[in-house]
């Protein structure tokens, strides 16, 4: 090693040979990434067990001999598809769970439909989410039913407890899920009340676009994406980071529209009232106060979340009513604290480790 | 092998990393002003309007080209989507008639795994 510079010149011709070599890579792969579609995204055997407009409740067929007496309901986030949940075979949250022996379903969102724009929040609470966890007994034969929710799925399950305190929700489980809205800084900004015309924008337009969701996203860090993209080019060669890189761009651009009448309400009580964190949100005039959720719950909230940042999601441990409560900080971001190779070995075990034992 | 302060591709990464933080933190803080959110909804609100008055337009076109109103598309979606509700709730009819014959099984016939799991106990591998 040449001690002044701390370059290894014997190295040179070697890294010149292969950074050659990823160049030529980089121009083949770059002609087969166009050419190619990504990898087949949610893939695990699954059966629609109802369906109804934006609702969609699947039941994952079992991939264990022997399952847990209380069956799982997984409560997708609005904006997004479920798919993240069940990426493809060994990155999947779905099947992690079906080989543990878990017996899942899920609750996924299509886009509504121009005519469900006066979908409410009354809609999601009070008659979707109620409707999957009773289609889950019934399938399932057990009146005992866990719930997991992610991001803004959390908080309607979170409502949905606060609502049903006689049941039938056994234990429930929140990824990344904001209860103090004035704490997404940013999203707190764009909808500020002097200057967001809410009424005017769903009563003009319906349903809010999903490019509308899709930007005020990615405007949370407006230079990701062109890194990313500079990222790719630079990895393109990498058959594993590309495979990577298609799942989460694919996942991640495909945003849904949101209800107008539901996204109203979003707005108004929770990003300009902060009704949840206040303990003054009702939904369909009834009361969805935090403090009456008894069940055992578990809160898993990422280091790097620029979504959800741990300030609005801090307090929901604190504001529940159970006595069996538990916050986990795991690193990660908004999304590879669920999905990924990271998840794999963090989240996922430590949840395998908290439900199996509430799970019988 | 090389070392990574001079590395020029390690460089080069951590060149870009730190223009992505500094460019995200820069319009971050950019972003958080009142004066910002009221450019921002302004141009959202005119662009909402133009929308409306699109679809609008379109709206009027088509019924001019005689092709189907949305009220029929939707009424016609309405309509299937009903038939599927009640293909659903036959489905689960069967399933129950099946599991009131004691036969445990799924929608695609297989039988169900019995609801005995037991979670490992403590230090035990799965």
């Amino acid at each position: 090693m040449n001690a002044p510079t701390g370059l290894d010149f014997a190295s040179i011709p070697e890294r010149i040979q292969s950074e050659v070599q990823r160049a030529i890579q980089r121009s083949i792969k770059g002609v087969e990434y166009f050419s190619t579609s990504g990898p087949s995204l949610g893939s695990t055997p699954k059966d629609v067990l109802h369906s109804r407009g934006t609702m969609n409740l699947y039941h994952y067929r079992p991939m264990s001999d022997e399952i847990y007496r209380v069956p799982v309901l997984i409560v997708m986030a609005t904006t997004n598809r479920g798919y993240i949940l069940d990426l493809v075979p060994g990155q999947s949250f779905i099947e992690f769970l079906l080989k543990r022996g878990y017996d899942v379903y899920m609750l996924d969102w299509s886009a509504p439909r121009p005519e469900e724009k006066s979908l409410r929040m009354e809609d999601y609470v009070l008659d979707f989410v109620p409707d999957c966890v009773r289609r889950v007994q019934q399938d399932s034969g057990e009146q005992d039913v866990s719930v997991i929710g992610y991001c803004f799925g959390g908080v309607l399950s979170l409502l949905y407890g606060s609502i049903h305190q006689d049941g039938p929700m056994k234990n429930l489980i929140c990824f990344t899920t904001p209860i103090d809205f004035r704490e997404m800084k940013l999203f707190s900004n764009f909808s500020d009340r002097r200057y967001f015309d809410v009424d005017r924008l769903v009563d003009s337009i319906g349903n809010v676009p999903p490019e509308m969701i899709l930007s005020s996203f990615e405007m949370l860090r407006p230079a990701s994406r062109t890194v990313s993209q500079i990222q790719l080019w630079e990895n393109i060669w990498n058959d594993e980071f590309v495979k990577s890189y298609r799942m989460f761009d694919r996942w991640a651009t495909d945003t849904l529209p949101l209800a107008g009448e539901y996204f109203r309400t979003i707005t108004k009580d929770l990003m300009w009232d902060n009704k949840l964190f206040n303990d003054t949100m009702s939904v369909g005039g009834r009361a969805a106060k935090l403090e009456n959720i008894k069940v055992p719950i578990l809160h898993a909230v990422a280091e790097h979340d620029h979504i959800v940042p741990y300030e609005a999601a801090k307090h929901l441990i604190a504001k529940i009513g159970s006595a069996d409560k538990e916050e986990v900080m795991l690193k990660g971001g908004h999304v590879s604290l669920v999905a990924g190779a990271n998840a794999v070995k963090r989240l996922w075990p430590k949840l395998d480790s908290w439900l199996g034992k509430r799970s019988t | 092998m090389t070392d990574k302060t001079n590395d020029p591709v390690a460089m080069w990464q951590k060149m870009i990393g730190e223009m992505e933080k500094g460019f995200n933190s820069f319009a971050n803080q950019a972003m958080s002003s009142p004066e910002f959110s009221q450019a921002m909804n302004r141009a959202g609100g005119a662009a909402a309007g133009a929308q409306k008055q699109l679809g609008e337009l379109m709206e009027k076109y088509l019924v001019s080209m005689n092709l189907p109103s949305r009220e029929q598309v939707t009424g016609l979606a309405e309509r299937l989507q009903s038939i599927e509700a009640q293909i659903g709730e036959m489905k689960s009819m069967l399933s129950q008639i099946a599991a009131g014959s004691g036969i445990s099984q799924g929608f695609d016939g297989a039988p169900r795994p019995p609801r005995t799991k037991r979670p490992p106990s403590e230090g035990e591998q799965t």
